[in-house]
């Protein structure tokens, strides 16, 4: 407030002399001191494992038992090993990468899907649907369950004793019961899908509400005194104004999709069953730390920094593109 | 001049028995730290060994815990604990942490003795950071089981731990199923039906026909087969190799699903533990005497399952499964406490059978084992969940003959690894055999990179 109140008087009164003016400015050092704080946790905590990592992933480093191999200048061994064809003729971090984005993709669809015609629904002058507040609250809260409870749910209720199974046993659909979760490839996948569409579609539809309120209610009305049908107004209104909003949201859920470890980690205990076909890249990051490699790890580390660095560069270019 | 000669013979006498047993010395610290995983080497330590003993008996058996001390002492020295859960690797890495740290470490944060289990026992007997156990005054291992030292000695056979319990294993099974299968729940005569493999797999094929489970994990006889080996899985030129015994549990595994003797869970799932109920069909199960109690809840439950209809029998292979061993931490303070800890629990008698009649272990101590099991014939009492048979008697003779051989720091992965790649082939998962094991290594070069294949 103080601040505020300095500068105030200090644009408002020009004639004052310019110790005046010093003393309203030099209040801007606190600014700095406050955030000091923040720039060294991030400096301790951020900025030097980051860097750390970076060098690692050029280094010959892991722990085996008790003894400590390296750390010892690699070049680029580890990335050369990251990109070999591992003893099952894969090659794990692209196989890793593929799951990734299948498994983000299936549960994206429907996401975007559903939280668009519910936002569209929310947000109609037209509709007047009652207590939506209510609905948007429900919708959301499974963002608010922790990830790993969530999963433990789905692992509690779909293992091959689980009740899913006993219910199918019991209405005669089955007669064995079935592993929904460790064998077969695209169970699994749509298991980890599923939950990743429930936990974020709330999420997704409360920012795409938020980019429909603001386009100008006019034009909707505009249109719909011209004849238009709702599908024309979505698709020739609410949709080209809605773009930017939308890529944004899909580039960020895109960034968090990459990163996705907990469902799959949590479902499968680890192991990104079956056949690895559900292990994404934080989670083979995470086997390589397992084994104290760190340099592997670094590696995959640096290769995943790579892909989601070069994304937030293509949502930090559409935003400036808007502003200007 | 006589007396003279005598003196100084007795003197030179005492010190060629110094010099070849040197006694460790004692040091001025205060404090005795021990590092575990959990409190059950805890227990028995302040009920058997501990200076307030007494106390620690006397609340158990009032069952009130405000009478235990809140500080106690080990001759003389406070017994100090660092107890670390080992969930994810957590105890291992703050022990490493510790040992490395020793030398330079605090007396009082100095570590004096720590646990481990045989899975990982190797990555410390294979260090520089433990102690020979000659080294801290335990010479007399002729009361132990043979297989305790060896699953504790390093690469050059040099002994550097002790367990306090042994674990042999053998098939616990469902007393009504042989009945109804072969006419009989006598131990001995189910032994016969299944003394070896062949004999085994062939009563698989019976319980089938009568609409049993031979067994409820695919991997349930695992530990039989790779306790067994004759090479170790990693050579010394760090190769990877298959030993014939961990074939033959492929073969079984792959035969066992095909003909549907078994089931496709892993040992600790709910698919197989769910079998232990009374309504369950499964023939037997593998373990040691600790299974009852820690693994086998299903069937002691009041309502579902089926308690006193078990009984345990050798089954076709010697093995063990499990324990816990004492280890001196090198750079600790008091190496002849250490010493003194490890013969209470080897070679005191008394312990080692309030052990086993306290605390439903069967200890280390042959002669402890012995005579309890003769207490136990002579009142004609036995074990009431395995329907009255005396089977600390039973393990006596099955510890005896268990050998290791082949053990390496990767076993624990190998083990884990091959049954988990190979479930996954099992269950359809994977296509082929050969690319199960593809996985496996896969895995494994994960894990240790250092390991070479073919």
């Amino acid at each position: 407030m103080d601040n505020i109140k300095s500068i105030r008087k200090v644009e408002s009164n020009d004639t004052e002399p310019k110790k005046r003016i010093q003393k309203g400015v030099s209040y801007a050092k606190w600014g700095y001191i406050f955030i000091i704080p923040f720039f060294l946790v991030y400096l301790a905590f951020t900025l030097y494992p980051q860097i750390k990592t970076f060098i690692f992933s050029f280094q010959k480093y892991f722990e085996s038992g008790l003894n400590v191999f390296g750390p010892k200048w690699n070049n680029f061994g580890n990335y050369v090993a990251l990109f070999t064809k591992s003893e099952n003729g894969v090659v794990m971090i692209v196989k890793a990468f593929t799951n990734t984005m299948i498994m983000w993709l299936m549960g994206a669809v429907f996401q975007f899907l559903i939280s668009l015609v519910l936002a569209v629904f929310f947000t109609s002058s037209r509709l007047r649907l009652k207590a939506t507040g209510f609905f948007k609250a429900v919708f959301y809260m499974p963002n608010l369950i922790m990830a790993s409870a969530f999963a433990f749910l789905f692992y509690a209720l779909f293992n091959t004793v689980g009740p899913i199974n006993q219910l199918a046993q019991m209405m005669g659909w089955a007669d064995k019961p079935i592993d929904f979760i460790s064998t077969y490839p695209w169970s699994t996948r749509t298991l980890v899908a599923t939950m990743n569409f429930i936990l974020w579609f709330g999420n997704t539809t409360i920012l795409l509400m938020a980019g429909i309120m603001g386009i100008d209610e006019s034009l909707f009305e505009s249109a719909r005194m011209d004849g238009a049908s709702s599908n024309r107004v979505f698709f020739d209104i609410t949709l080209p104004l809605l773009k930017p909003i939308l890529v944004y949201v899909l580039i960020t859920s895109l960034i968090g999709g990459l990163q996705m470890y907990d469902v799959p980690y949590l479902l499968t205990k680890g192991g990104g069953e079956p056949n690895f076909s559900t292990m994404t890249i934080v989670m083979l990051l995470n086997k390589y730390l397992s084994a104290n490699n760190y340099g592997m790890a670094g590696a995959v580390a640096v290769v995943l920094f790579v892909i989601t660095g070069g994304l937030s560069f293509l949502v930090f270019r559409m935003i400036r593109r808007k502003d200007d | 001049m006589k007396k003279l000669f005598l003196g100084l013979f007795a003197a030179l006498a005492a010190l060629t028995l110094v010099g070849c047993r040197k006694t460790p010395a004692k040091s001025d610290s205060k404090v005795f730290h021990i590092m575990a995983w959990n409190e059950e080497f805890k227990g028995f330590f302040e009920k058997y060994v501990c200076d307030e003993r007494a106390k620690f008996v006397e609340a158990a058996e009032k069952k009130d815990d405000s009478l235990k001390p809140k500080e106690y002492h080990y001759d003389g020295k406070l017994v100090k604990w660092t107890i670390v859960p080992s969930e994810g690797g957590q105890y291992q890495k703050s022990l490493d942490q510790h040992l490395k740290a020793n030398e330079t470490a605090s007396d009082d944060e100095k570590v004096d003795m720590f646990l481990a289990e045989a899975d990982y026992i190797l990555k410390y007997s294979n260090s520089k950071y433990t102690t020979p156990i000659k080294d801290l005054g335990v010479y007399n291992l002729s009361n132990t089981y043979e297989y305790t030292s060896q699953v504790a000695s390093d690469s050059k056979g040099v002994v550097k731990g002790v367990s306090f319990q042994c674990c042999p294993a053998g098939v616990i099974y469902r007393r009504s199923i042989a009945k109804a299968v072969f006419g009989t729940d006598d131990p001995a005569k189910v032994q016969e039906k299944i003394s070896n493999w062949d004999k085994f797999n062939a009563v698989a094929a019976d319980m089938k026909a009568k609409g049993y489970y031979m067994t409820s994990s695919f991997a349930e006889t695992y530990r039989a087969f790779s306790n067994n080996v004759t090479q170790p899985w990693v050579n010394d030129d760090l190769k990877l190799q298959f030993d014939p015994q961990i074939e033959a549990w492929m073969a079984q595994a792959e035969n066992f699903i095909k003909n549907e003797y078994t089931l496709t869970a892993g040992i600790w799932e709910d698919g197989c533990t769910n079998e232990m109920f009374a309504t369950g069909k499964t023939f037997c199960w593998f373990g040691p005497a600790w299974y009852y109690n820690f693994c086998m809840g299903n069937a002691q439950d009041e309502t579902k399952g089926c308690f006193g209809d078990w009984a345990v029998c050798e089954g076709p292979a010697y093995y063990y499964w499990g324990g816990t061993w004492l280890m001196g931490a090198a750079g600790g303070n008091d190496d002849y406490l250490v010493g003194k800890c490890m013969n209470s629990f080897i070679n005191d008698k008394d312990v080692c059978k309030a052990l086993v009649k306290n605390e439903g272990q069967f200890s280390n101590n042959q002669k402890a084992n012995k005579e309890v099991a003769a207490e136990y014939e002579k009142e004609g009492t036995g074990n009431a969940f395995l329907g009255g048979q005396n089977d600390t008697k039973f393990y006596l003779d099955l510890a005896k003959r268990i050998q290791i051989k082949g053990m390496t720091i990767y076993d624990q992965y190998c083990n884990e690894g091959l049954q988990k790649a190979f479930g996954e082939f099992l269950k359809g998962a994977v296509a082929t055999k050969a690319d199960a094991i593809a996985n496996f290594k896969t895995q494994l070069h994960i894990d240790c990179p250092e390991i070479v294949f073919e």
